[in-house]
C-alpha cells in the first residue's frame, strides 16, 4: 500500500524493496544539470560531477507536487558522503539517512547491514510517524518480493543488431543509452550502477543464509554484481568471458571527478582483448556533441573489423561514362576544408577557410569554391560526404563519417607506414592508432576544455602579443627553458603574464607554451600506445615550434603532410570514392 | 634546489630503460639527504626534527634495499599489528611524496594517466600507481590497506596486487561505531594476524602487541601536551617537517624511535622562547614544495604552523587489555572515517585550544572527501571567529597548483590577521 510518499535514492545496495513494501515510493535521481552554480559554491567544483547534479536538482526535487520527503544515500563514494553533510545543513526539515556499506559480501556483513537497515528504519519512522510499524517490515519485504515475483514477465527479446555492446563503468545519463537506440546498437549487458536489473525475489532471500528474511536481504543485496567499492570487485572481468562469441567492444562510462572506475578501465586496458571505448560525461547534459563523435567513431571501428558496410544514407551515384568526382568536406571548429578527388584518387582541389559563426555557411562556401578551382559544376559531384564537428550540419552531404576514421583513412592514403596520428585542431585534439591496412584500432580525444588545442596556443598569442603565424619560428630561437606547468589555458595564461612580468624572453616563453602540449599530446599518445610512424596532423602541425619540441621530447622525426589541415577531408573524399564503387 | 631538480632529471632519464639505475640514485640521493640533516641542515630546526628526518628517510631507504621486510600500506594501516612480524610500512601517500620531493612525481603521474587512469584522481595514487609500475621500487613481500578515508585505497591496492602480484589484505572499516561493526573489523585483523602468520613463518605475540600500543598511547601524550607547549613558543618548523610528523604519527607510530622523537620533541619545546607572532593551524595536507608558501612558513619567527589535524586524527588511549578491540576501534573512529561534521569539531576544538589566529585549509587536487567539506568547515569557522582561508592546488604534483593565486590569496589572508591584531 502506498502512502503517497516519495523517497530519493542513488545506489543500487540501496534496500528499494524494503522502502517500497513498507509503501514509500522510490525514485531513483538521474537527473542532470545544466551547470552547477550552487552545488560549486556548496561543495566544491572538484567533487564528482554527478553529487554535484544530485544537489544542484535538489531545490526543485524537494518542491511541487511530486516533491521527495527526503533521500537515502549509501557510503558508496567520497563525493556522496560529503553530499550528505551538504544536504543535511541545506534542508534540515528533510529526511537524510546515510547508509553504511560493507565492502565484504559474507554473511558477517549481511548482518552488518542488516544493523543497519534497522537503524534506519527506526530513525526514518520516528522522522515520519504513523506511516510504518517498523517491527512489520520483514512480513511486509517477503509479501512484496512474492507479489513482485508474480508480476515478473519474461524480457523481450531485442531485434538483432549488427553491432552488440556491453556498458560498463559509472552509473550513464539517459542521453548515452538514447544515443545508442538511434544507432541500432544492441548492448548485451549494463552493469553501470544505474543500468542494472534487480532480482531480488523471495526465495534469493532465504536460500543461502540461515538468518532472519532482513538479513537474508540484506546479504542478497551486497552479493549483486560488485561495484568498484566491494572488495569482490576483481572479479568483475570475469563476467565478459562469456560474451566473448557475441561482444563487439565495451562502451566504458566514466563520470568527470569520479575517478573510480578508471581503475578498471586501466585494468581492462592492459588484460581484455575485446575493443574499449571510454566516454567520460559531466551530468551536465551538455556532452552530446563530442559524444556523437566518439561513440560514431568507435562504432566505425567496431564495423570495419567486422567488415559490416558504413551507416548508408542518400548515397549518389556514377554518372555513365562521365568522370566521377567525389568531394570530402571537413567542418572543423576554427577552420571548414575540402579536398576534390576524381576516380583515379587524384586531387584535383582543396580548400582551407575559416568556419566562422555558421558552419552550414562555410560549408556551401568551400563547395562553390572548391568546385570553382577545379572548374566544375556542383552538378558534377557524384558523392559528397561530411566529416568533423560540424558533419551533421551540412545538408547537402551524402553521408557523414567521423572525423577520426577520414583522419585514419587519409593519413594511411598519404603514408600507409604511418601507424599513430597526432590530430590537433582548433578545440579538439585527438591521438589516433592505425593497423597496417588503415584501420582505426584505437583512439582518445581530449576532454571538452581547450587545453592542447589550437585555441590554447591562441590565448598564448594573444598574452604574448604574437602573431599565431609567428609563434612556431619565434620559438625556434629560444636559448633558456621556461616552464609553463598549467595546462589550464586560464590559469596557464596568467602564467605567460607572470613570465613576462619577469621579462622573460618571448621566444623562451614560446617554446614553454609549445613544451606544454607537448606534453599534453605524448600523453594522449601513450594512452593509445605509440607506434611508428607517426604523422602530425591539423593546424597546429603548421607550428614548427610544436613540432621541434615534440620530436625532440619523442626521439622521432614527424611525418608531416604538405598540407596538415585537410587529412580529415582527404579521408571523407576517399571515403565518398569507395561509397561510388561500392554502391 | 636547482640540484635537486638536475638530480632528478638525471633519475627520469634512466627510469624507462633502467629502472634499477634510478632506483640507485634515488638511494645515493637518500644517503646525502640524511647525512645533510644530520650535519648540514640550518641551524634554526629544532634537534628534534633532525631525528624525525633520520626516521622518515631511513624507513623509504628500508623500503628501498629490503623489500622483503617491507609492505606497502596506506597511511591509516594498523601498523602496530605488521610490526609484530617485523616489518617496515611504507605508505602510498609517504612515497608519492618522495618523488615530488626529487621532482620526478610529473613522470609517475603523467605514465599514470597514460595507463589510462584518471587525470583527476588524487595525485598521491597517480604518482604511486606511476611508480609502482615503473621498476623503480622493487615489489615488497606484501601489502595491506583500509578502505578508511578515501576511495582510491582499495582501488590502488587492488590494481597492484593484479599487475604487480603482491599479496595483499584489504580491510574494510565501517563508518559507523557499533558493537558489531568493532566485531566486524576486529575479525579481518585476526585473519591479517593469521594470513602474516602463514606469510612470515613467525609467531603472533599479543604481548609485543601490548607493548607497540603503550608506546603509541604514550607518544600519543607526549605529542598533545608538545602542542600545548607549542602554542606559547617559539617552535620553528618546514611544511616538510609538518608532513614528516605523520611518519611519527602513524606509519611507526609505536615503534621505540617514535616514542623517543615525541619525547624528543616535547622536551625541546618547553626550553624555546615566547612566541610573538601568528599562529596557523593547517587543515589537510600541506604542498611542501611550493615556494610562496615555505617563503612565508618556513622557519618563521612570525607565523607559527601549529600542526595540522591529519597527524591528531585518533589520539583517545589504546585499551591495553583488549588490543585487537582497541585497534579496531581506533580504525572505526578515526575522524576521516566519520562524518566531515566530526573533523570540523575537532579542527575548531583545537584551534581553539592552541590559541590559533587563523586555519588554512589546503583542497588537494583530487580529494573529494576533503574538498567536499572545505564550505562546510569555512562556515563553521567563520561562525566560530575563526578567519579561514582555503587554498586550492596540489600536495605533490607543481603542475597543478597556480601559484599566482595562491600567493595573491596567501598575501591578502596574512594582511587580514595583521589587519585583525587577532592574537
Amino acid at each position: 500500500m502506498r502512502n503517497g510518499k516519495k523517497l530519493g535514492y542513488i545506489c543500487k545496495y540501496t534496500p528499494v524493496e524494503l522502502l517500497e513494501a513498507l509503501g514509500y515510493e522510490m525514485v531513483r535521481l538521474d537527473e542532470t544539470a545544466a551547470a552547477f552554480p550552487t552545488a560549486d559554491a556548496l561543495l566544491h567544483p572538484n567533487v564528482c560531477s554527478y553529487a554535484k547534479a544530485v544537489l544542484e536538482s535538489s531545490s526543485a526535487a524537494f518542491t511541487g507536487e511530486n516533491a521527495l520527503c527526503g533521500i537515502l544515500l549509501t557510503t558508496c563514494c567520497d563525493s556522496i558522503r560529503r553530499l550528505y553533510d551538504r544536504l543535511r545543513t541545506e534542508y534540515p526539515d528533510r529526511f537524510f539517512y546515510l547508509l553504511d556499506i560493507p565492502r565484504q559480501s559474507n554473511e558477517f556483513a549481511g548482518k552488518l547491514y542488516a544493523r543497519q537497515i534497522r537503524d534506519m528504519l527506526l530513525t526514518l519512522s520516528a522522522a515520519d510517524p504513523g506511516s510504518f510499524s517498523p517491527a512489520d517490515a520483514e512480513d511486509a519485504l517477503q509479501q512484496f518480493l512474492s507479489e513482485q515475483e508474480k508480476n515478473c514477465r519474461p524480457e523481450e527479446p531485442t531485434p538483432d543488431a549488427p553491432l552488440k555492446i556491453g556498458l560498463m563503468g559509472a552509473r550513464i545519463p539517459t542521453q548515452v543509452r538514447t544515443l545508442l537506440t538511434e544507432r541500432n546498437v544492441e548492448i548485451l549487458f549494463d552493469l553501470t550502477c544505474n543500468g542494472m536489473t534487480r532480482e531480488l525475489l523471495p526465495q534469493n532471500i532465504t536460500e543461502e543464509t540461515d538468518a532472519s528474511p532482513l538479513s537474508g536481504y540484506a546479504f542478497r543485496l551486497l552479493n549483486q554484481f560488485p561495484c568498484m567499492r566491494m572488495t569482490k570487485a576483481s572479479g568483475r572481468s570475469l563476467l565478459t568471458d562469456g560474451f566473448t562469441d557475441r561482444l563487439d567492444g565495451i562502451l566504458y562510462h566514466t563520470i568527470k571527478f569520479c575517478d573510480n572506475f578508471s581503475f578498471e578501465y586501466a585494468d581492462f586496458k592492459r588484460t581484455l582483448s575485446v575493443p574499449i571505448l571510454q566516454i567520460e560525461t559531466d551530468y551536465t547534459g551538455l556532452f552530446a556533441g563530442q559524444l556523437s563523435t566518439r561513440l560514431d567513431a568507435f562504432l566505425e571501428e567496431l564495423s570495419a573489423k567486422k567488415s559490416l558496410p558504413h551507416k548508408s544514407f542518400q548515397i549518389g551515384s556514377a554518372k555513365g561514362d562521365q568522370p566521377m568526382y567525389a568531394l570530402g568536406i571537413d567542418s572543423g571548429s576554427t577552420s571548414t576544408n575540402s579536398v576534390l578527388l576524381n576516380e583515379k584518387k587524384e586531387i584535383l582541389a582543396c580548400e582551407i577557410i575559416r568556419t566562422g559563426a555558421k558552419s552550414t555557411e562555410s560549408a556551401s562556401r568551400i563547395l562553390e569554391m572548391t568546385c570553382k578551382s577545379a572548374n566544375i559544376s556542383k552538378d558534377d559531384l557524384c558523392c559528397i560526404v561530411s566529416t568533423g564537428y560540424g558533419r551533421v550540419s551540412i545538408p547537402f552531404a551524402s553521408k557523414n563519417v567521423t572525423e577520426i576514421s577520414c583522419h585514419g583513412k587519409g593519413a594511411h592514403f598519404l603514408n600507409p607506414a604511418v601507424r599513430t596520428i597526432l590530430d590537433i585542431g582548433g578545440q579538439d585534439s585527438k591521438a589516433i592508432r592505425l593497423n597496417e591496412k588503415g584501420d582505426v584500432v584505437d583512439f582518445v580525444m581530449n576532454d571538452k576544455c581547450a587545453a592542447g588545442t589550437g585555441r590554447f596556443l591562441e590565448a598564448m598569442a594573444r598574452s604574448l602579443e604574437v602573431d599565431i603565424d609567428a609563434l612556431g619560428p619565434l620559438s625556434l630561437q629560444s636559448k633558456e627553458t621556461v616552464e609553463i606547468s598549467s595546462m589550464c589555458t586560464v590559469f596557464a595564461e596568467s602564467e605567460v603574464i607572470s613570465l613576462i612580468a619577469q621579462n622573460k624572453e618571448t621566444a623562451d616563453i614560446a617554446r614553454g607554451v609549445h613544451t606544454a602540449i607537448a606534453k599534453k599530446s605524448i600523453g594522449m599518445l601513450r594512452k593509445v600506445g605509440l607506434e611508428e610512424t607517426l604523422m602530425m596532423t591539423g593546424g597546429v602541425a603548421k607550428n614548427a615550434g610544436v613540432v621541434a619540441v615534440l620530436e625532440e621530447l619523442l626521439h622521432t622525426k614527424l611525418f608531416l603532410p604538405g598540407e596538415p589541415q585537410i587529412v580529415g577531408a582527404l579521408g571523407a573524399a576517399l571515403y565518398a570514392l569507395e561509397t561510388l564503387f561500392s554502391g | 634546489m636547482g640540484v635537486v631538480k638536475t638530480y632528478g632529471n638525471i633519475i627520469k632519464h634512466f627510469q624507462p630503460a633502467h629502472p634499477e639505475v634510478s632506483r640507485r640514485m634515488i638511494t645515493a640521493g637518500l644517503f646525502l639527504e640524511r647525512f645533510r640533516a644530520r650535519h648540514l641542515s640550518d641551524q634554526r630546526i629544532p634537534k628534534a626534527y633532525v631525528e624525525l628526518n633520520t626516521l622518515a628517510v631511513g624507513q623509504i631507504l628500508h623500503g628501498l634495499k629490503h623489500p622483503e621486510t617491507t609492505a606497502w600500506t596506506n597511511l591509516f594501516t594498523p601498523v602496530e599489528i605488521l610490526q609484530c612480524f617485523d616489518l617496515f610500512c611504507l605508505s602510498a601517500e609517504a612515497l608519492s611524496s618522495f618523488w615530488s620531493g626529487f621532482f620526478i612525481e610529473d613522470r609517475f603521474i603523467d605514465d599514470a594517466e597514460a595507463a589510462g587512469f584518471a587525470p583527476t584522481l588524487c595525485s598521491y595514487h597517480k604518482c604511486f600507481l606511476g611508480s609502482a609500475l615503473s621498476g623503480v621500487m622493487r615489489t615488497p613481500s606484501f601489502a595491506v590497506t583500509t578502505s578508511t578515508v578515501c576511495d582510491a585505497n582499495f582501488n590502488t591496492f587492488r590494481f597492484i596486487e593484479k599487475h604487480c602480484r603482491i599479496p595483499t589484505v584489504f580491510l574494510d572499516i565501517p563508518a559507523v561505531s557499533t558493537p558489531e561493526s568493532i566485531q566486524y573489523v576486529s575479525a579481518q585483523l585476526k585473519e591479517l594476524i593469521h594470513t602474516l602468520e602463514e606469510h612470515t613463518g613467525k609467531s603472533f605475540d599479543v604481548d609485543r602487541l601490548r607493548e607497540i600500543l603503550q608506546r603509541e598511547n604514550q607518544s600519543k601524550d607526549l605529542y598533545l601536551r608538545y602542542l600545548l607547549e607549542k602554542a606559547e613558543k617559539t617552535y620553528p618548523t618546514t611544511l616538510t617537517l609538518q608532513m614528516y610528523e605523520l611518519f611519527a604519527t602513524h606509519l611507526a607510530i609505536g615503534s621505540v624511535e617514535a616514542l623517543h622523537f615525541f619525547q624528543s620533541l616535547y622536551d625541546e619545546v618547553r626550553s624555546c622562547p615566547t612566541f610573538h607572532g601568528k599562529r596557523i593551524y593547517w587543515v589537510h595536507l600541506l604542498p611542501f614544495y611550493h615556494d610562496t608558501l615555505q617563503n612565508v612558513f618556513n622557519l618563521s619567527d612570525t607565523w607559527q604552523l601549529q600542526g595540522f589535524e591529519m597527524n591528531i586524527d585518533y589520539t583517545k588511549p589504546l585499551d591495553l587489555s583488549d588490543p585487537l578491540t582497541a585497534l579496531a576501534k581506533k580504525l572505526i573512529e578515526n575522524i576521516y572515517n566519520r562524518p566531515f561534521e566530526e573533523k570540523i569539531d575537532l579542527v575548531l576544538k583545537t584551534a581553539h585550544e592552541l590559541r590559533s589566529d587563523g586555519l588554512i585549509h589546503f583542497c588537494h587536487w583530487g580529494c573529494k572527501q576533503s574538498i567536499g567539506g572545505a564550505m562546510r568547515l569555512k562556515e563553521a569557522a567563520a561562525a566560530a571567529g575563526y578567519p579561514i582561508l582555503l587554498l586550492d592546488g596540489d600536495a605533490i604534483d607543481r603542475r597543478n597548483s597556480a601559484d599566482g593565486q595562491i600567493r595573491t590569496r596567501l598575501d591578502a589572508f596574512l594582511e587580514l590577521l595583521n589587519e585583525n591584531g587577532a592574537v
